[in-house]
């Protein structure tokens, strides 16, 4: 057996959080009219401001063209098939998990997120999201003592009318692209987290998204603030049922940070990739941005990206204010016919902005992983850094790995420094591995840990261990 | 006036095609009229400065069939020159023993076929020179002779010329070859050069375009096909257009080939130099040595646009590239977009980008020795354009480009 | 420590081995004891490199005829990590590096699955540390290497002295060290040497392939063999390898010239 055929046999492996769970679900009809969205809107009680906002973004839909610029090959979205609205029926939020449907706690406890007060995770405030609603949300009143929000979006948009209006939409504008248009005139729900001056977060939050129907596009919408000089960690984690249809995942995140303030977001994503011929798996095509709007202030993404047939998504940072700070680390791993465009954006306004680009992709099967990225530094930007480094390993020979950093500057105080490489397991680190004793199915999973400890050191460390086991798992196979 | 306007009005004012190139006008032209103007919304002419690029368009192409006035430097002794005139059958020329015209025979066979090869056929600079070239320099190198050539392409004062050539070189054959291109005052060239490496051939190019005088312009496509065992080294310099665009694409037939490019462009004032290169690799074990340096300042803009492509029977390549940036003032602006794409499993390819300005601390370590600030910003850009300049044969020397080159810093 | 009771560890009968379709064995026969110190040496090219990766099971190399045993056994089927845990291990000339793997990870994950091998018990996280600080004094190492990445960085005497941490931990029952001595300042060298032979047990046996003399002023070797030309050409006892050193190789050409001669 040759290297690559053994180490393809060990990437791939079943997907554990395919099952469905059977639960009354309520849904409107399939299809997409103003009549549904005013439905959308009217169901969840919102304020008039936020109707006008969902419609406006309609009608800039309507006039947009889906995007064909990456290469990405899929069958094209009907989006008068897909439900917009689903829901488990149960009455709009409960007070307290006493109430919620424990086939839904089971749901989550069964995805290793367990809500209940006896089980729940110490130190990690979760909001789980299932279809299009959040069903709940702990240590809600611990983070309240310390002035913090962590809740639903339709909650907040019906609790913190002022904070939303203000915010939603001023980081990803209704019209900034065809998915973030069709998100901002059909969003369900997500988290809102808001973080109040001088305040660090005591906790972890973490959002832990769930699609069920098969349906049922998935169109959350999460919003952070971070107020002067507060910082919070945040975390998502995604997983999806086995369908063989492909389901739409197109989520707008929009992270603001003030003065000294620090954001750190971690996502885990691992929904249904299809199976190994590629037959349905999520459309996780979603707009991630963040503006450092206050002086030194920071943003950080890190993503591990395991599952979806296809992932189209950059997050992003804009840094206005002076002396601000963005980051993204990401891992993505594709295998069978997964297909990954993912990368970042570093606009650079403020003075001495720095940013850091730490890209890993790893592909297998027949999978195509692509790191696309644009770094822009505007004539303002004097002092401003920044570093990229992007590497990709190929497993097999049919796999591909591409790589489009753009790097765009007007200002020569600046300096910009990108670096690349593409290669294989490197036969001699397999073999001194080996030849310690370690087999060849660990060796393969320690190296490509390896590949990726850079970015695996900026998880949170609740996390870190479960993406590094989220990889080995990936890996982990039938050598025999 | 209208882009469009413009653009017919250029393809209007072509003479009727004719000649043994008649057939390689009418496909250019076709497709130029059907496709119409290049636009944003191509990703290859995106960056592009499209007044500068009406301009090159707005220039007359019908040229007096009278010699060049131009002065060149002495032609060194083992090197024969060819000038290329527009126009101007070039046939009269003298060859060094061992490099012959190819009959028509050859010629059928090989022209446009580089061309296909390297997937441009379809590509507006290669296009535009199709519909307007009239002449064809069509030469092969005998197998296994050693030679070298210089080939001088000047522009005509307010005109816009076109040239085309096509090089094949035999087995085991080697040529060294100097290539000039000159601008002149309101001038705008395009040029089309095909060249095949047969196996064992090695092939060194030096290219340098200079643009010279007051609003120049050049399109220069560079397609090469490289078969086993080749090398091809490619080292160009550009500077002093107004607008210039350089499209080198280079294909690696069979593998086991060597490529390595080396490429300088500068600029200053308003002038916008791109460079689109294409390197694939279409089998096994092929070699690449890729550095790209810019050099923008005042107000002008530079932009380096260089894909890699290794499929899957390309196993075992190796590909560097590299580009280096140096941005010298607030109001001009780098591009920079290297892209790789990669579906074998045994290859090593590394690539990197880097904008700055000149490194504070050599600068510091030049002034703490008492050289003034104005000198010491010189002596490191010499360093700097020497990774290139360094390779182009020394007497090369004699069109004075390094002069050139430092004259910019030294206002 | 040899006795005439000593069972066979390492059996090379008419080794062919070659690499990228070139042979670079032709015909290697070698016995190794119990408590036995072997040194083999011979120029660069002679093939001593080569025999040491065909024993561990380097993929890129291939056997063409002839056979190796490891305590009776044909260890020609087995792969590298299989070889490993029965109790063969290479010293390696030039340790590879590992970026982002944990030295001390790798050392445990190594350690874990020769024991499994011995039926010994697994080690958790603190056991391990506990015996990987031990072992450290052997080499002199400093702790703070385990925190790095495997190799990664270290100087030449660092990834050596890492080299014979392994075996301390593997506890193999051969050792095959290649040119471990190669790149050695003087304390180093010592420092290396004298965890060659605290490690030596009456139950194993070492082979050390080198250039030069010196690690054999360190460590006496019970018989020293001359490669060349992939072959072992000539054993003798430690006196061979100072005749060496004060000859050169030279005699080896003589030999081989009349070699050629005689065909």
């Amino acid at each position: 057996m040759t290297q690559s055929n053994t180490v393809d046999e060990i990437v791939s492996q079943p997907y554990k959080y395919g099952f469905i769970t059977e639960i009354e679900t309520e849904k409107i009809p399939k299809g997409l009219n103003e009549n549904v969205i005013r439905l959308i809107s009217a169901k969840k009680n919102e304020p008039d401001f936020l109707l006008k906002f969902r419609l406006r973004a309609y009608e800039q839909w309507l006039k947009m063209k889906e995007p064909d610029w990456s290469g990405l090959i899929y069958s094209k979205v009907d989006y008068q098939d897909l439900v917009y609205y689903a829901a488990p029926k149960q009455d709009i939020k409960k007070k307290s998990l006493d109430e919620v449907d424990p086939k839904l706690l089971e749901t989550f406890e069964k995805l290793g997120i367990p809500l209940s007060e006896q089980k729940r995770l110490s130190n990690v405030a979760v909001d789980a999201v299932f279809d299009s609603v959040s069903i709940a949300t702990t240590y809600k009143e611990k983070l309240a003592e310390h002035g913090v929000i962590f809740c639903s979006i339709s909650e907040a948009i019906s609790e913190y009318p002022d904070l939303i209006e203000k915010y939603m939409g001023t980081v990803v504008p209704i019209n900034d692209n065809f998915f973030a248009a069709l998100n901002s005139a059909v969003f369900s729900d997500g988290s809102f987290v808001y973080i109040p001056k001088g305040v660090e977060c005591p906790m972890e939050l973490s959002s832990y998204f769930r699609i069920n129907s098969g349906d049922t596009g998935q169109f959350e919408r999460t919003l952070i603030i971070a107020e002067e000089s507060s910082s919070v960690s945040y975390l998502e984690g995604c997983t999806a049922p086995m369908f063989d249809t492909n389901t739409l995942h197109a989520a707008v995140v929009e992270l603001i940070a003030l003065d000294n303030a620090s954001i750190k977001y971690s996502t885990v994503q691992n929904w249904y990739a299809g199976n190994e011929e590629g037959v349905g798996g999520i459309y996780n095509f979603v707009t991630k941005r963040g503006e450092c709007r206050g002086k030194k202030s920071k943003i950080s993404w890190s993503q591990v990206e395991t599952g979806s047939a296809i992932t189209w998504k950059y997050p992003s940072c804009v840094l206005q204010g002076d002396n601000s700070i963005g980051e993204f680390y990401s891992i993505a791993l594709t295998n069978n016919c997964q297909k990954a465009d993912t990368g970042t954006k570093m606009i650079h306004i403020g003075k001495n902005t720095k940013s850091k680009i730490v890209s890993k992709g790893i592909s297998a099967g027949q999978s195509k992983n692509s790191y696309r990225g644009l770094v822009s530094i505007s004539p303002n930007a004097e002092g401003s850094r920044n570093y990229s480094q992007c590497d990709s390993m190929l497993i097999g020979d049919k796999a591909s790995a591409n790589t489009y950093p753009y790097i765009q500057s007007k200002q020569p105080q600046a300096n910009i420094e990108h670096e690349a490489s593409t290669c294989r397991i490197s036969e001699d680190q397999l073999f001194y591995l080996q030849s310690r004793g370690i087999d060849f199915e660990e060796s393969v999973s320690m190296l490509v840990s390896g590949f990726c400890s850079d970015v695996f050191n900026e998880l949170p460390m609740e996390f870190a261990s479960e993406a590094d086991k989220l990889l080995a798992l990936k890996l982990e196979g039938s050598v025999g | 006036m209208k882009s469009s306007t413009i653009y017919q009005e250029w393809l209007d004012s072509l003479p009727p095609t004719e000649g043994y190139l008649k057939n390689e006008q009418s496909i250019g032209r076709k497709f130029l009229l059907e496709k119409g103007m290049p636009s944003k919304k191509d990703e290859a002419w995106r960056l592009s400065n499209f007044s500068k690029l009406n301009n090159f368009l707005s220039l007359p192409t019908i040229i007096d069939k009278e010699d060049i006035k131009s002065i060149f430097p002495a032609k060194d002794a083992n090197r024969e020159r060819i000038i290329i005139h527009p126009n101007k059958n070039p046939l009269n020329i003298n060859l060094p023993n061992g490099i012959e015209h190819l009959n028509k025979r050859e010629i059928e066979d090989n022209l446009g076929k580089i061309v296909k090869s390297t997937n441009i056929k379809n590509d507006i600079s290669v296009c535009l020179n199709q519909a307007s070239s009239l002449e064809l320099l069509a030469l092969k190198v005998k197998r296994n002779f050693n030679q070298s050539l210089e080939i001088v392409i000047p522009s005509i004062e307010g005109k816009s010329i076109s040239t085309r050539i096509l090089l094949l070189i035999e087995e085991g054959a080697k040529l060294d070859l100097l290539q000039i291109l000159t601008g002149n005052n309101n001038s705008a060239q395009n040029h089309l050069i095909e060249i095949k490496l047969e196996s064992k051939v090695e092939l060194t190019h030096g290219l340098i375009s200079l643009g010279e005088e007051k609003d120049s312009s050049s399109i220069c496509t560079l397609a090469v096909e490289q078969s086993e065992k080749s090398k091809y080294s490619l080292h160009s310099i550009h500077h002093g257009w107004d607008y210039a665009r350089y499209e080198p694409r280079i294909i690696q037939r069979e593998g086991e080939a060597s490529t390595i490019i080396k490429g300088l462009q500068v600029t200053k004032s308003k002038e916008q130099i791109a460079t689109h290169s294409l390197i694939r690799f279409e089998g096994p074990n092929g070699k690449l040595d890729q550095l790209q340096k810019a050099v923008a300042s005042e107000y002008s803009h530079c932009i380096f646009n260089g894909s890699i492509e290794v499929p899957q029977k390309a196993q075992k390549t190796e590909a560097a590239q590299l580009s280096r940036n140096l941005l010298l003032s607030k109001r001009a602006r780098i591009d920079t977009k290297p892209e790789l794409e990669i579906v074998a499993d045994d290859v090593r390819c590394t690539h990197g980008a880097t904008v700055s300005q000149l490194q504070d601390e050599e600068l510091f370590y030049l002034l703490s020795r008492g050289i003034d600030n104005k000198h010491a910003n010189s002596l490191l850009l010499k360093g700097y354009y020497d990774e290139v300049i360094s390779h182009l044969p020394k007497s090369a020397g004699k069109w004075n480009f390094i002069e050139k080159l430092m004259q910019d810093i030294k206002k | 420590m040899i006795s005439s009771t000593s069972e066979t560890i390492l059996s090379i009968e008419d080794l062919h081995a070659s690499v990228e379709d070139q042979e670079i064995l032709h015909g290697v026969n070698l016995v190794v004891k119990e408590g036995e110190i072997h040194a083999i040496m011979g120029r660069n090219g002679s093939g001593k490199s080569t025999l040491s990766k065909v024993i561990a099971g380097h993929p890129s190399y291939k056997v063409l005829s002839g056979s190796i045993q490891f305590k009776g056994i044909d260890i020609l089927e087995l792969e590298p990590e299989e070889r490993a845990r029965i109790g063969i291990f290479l010293g390696f000339q030039y340790p590879v590096e590992i970026p982002g793997v944990s030295n001390l990870e790798f050392l445990r994950v190594a350690t874990n699955s020769r024991r499994k091998e011995l039926l010994k018990s697994e080690l958790d996280t603190f056991e391990f540390e506990d015996l990987v600080k031990e072992r450290l004094k052997i080499v002199e190492m400093d702790p703070a290497f385990l925190e790095r990445s495997v190799n990664e960085g270290f100087s030449g005497g660092e990834k050596k002295r890492n080299e014979i941490l392994q075996m301390a931990l593997l506890e193999p029952f051969i050792s095959i060290l290649d040119e471990t001595d190669s790149g050695l300042d003087i304390d180093a060298l010592r420092i290396v040497a004298s965890g060659i032979n605290r490690l030596s047990q009456p139950n194993s046996a070492t082979i050390l392939i080198t250039h030069y003399q010196r690690l054999l002023n360190e460590i006496t070797p019970d018989f020293v063999h001359i490669m060349a030309d992939g072959k072992i050409i000539k054993t003798g006892n430690k006196e061979l390898a100072i005749d060496l050193e004060k000859s050169g190789y030279d005699f080896i050409d003589k030999n081989s010239k009349e070699k050629e001669m005689a065909k």
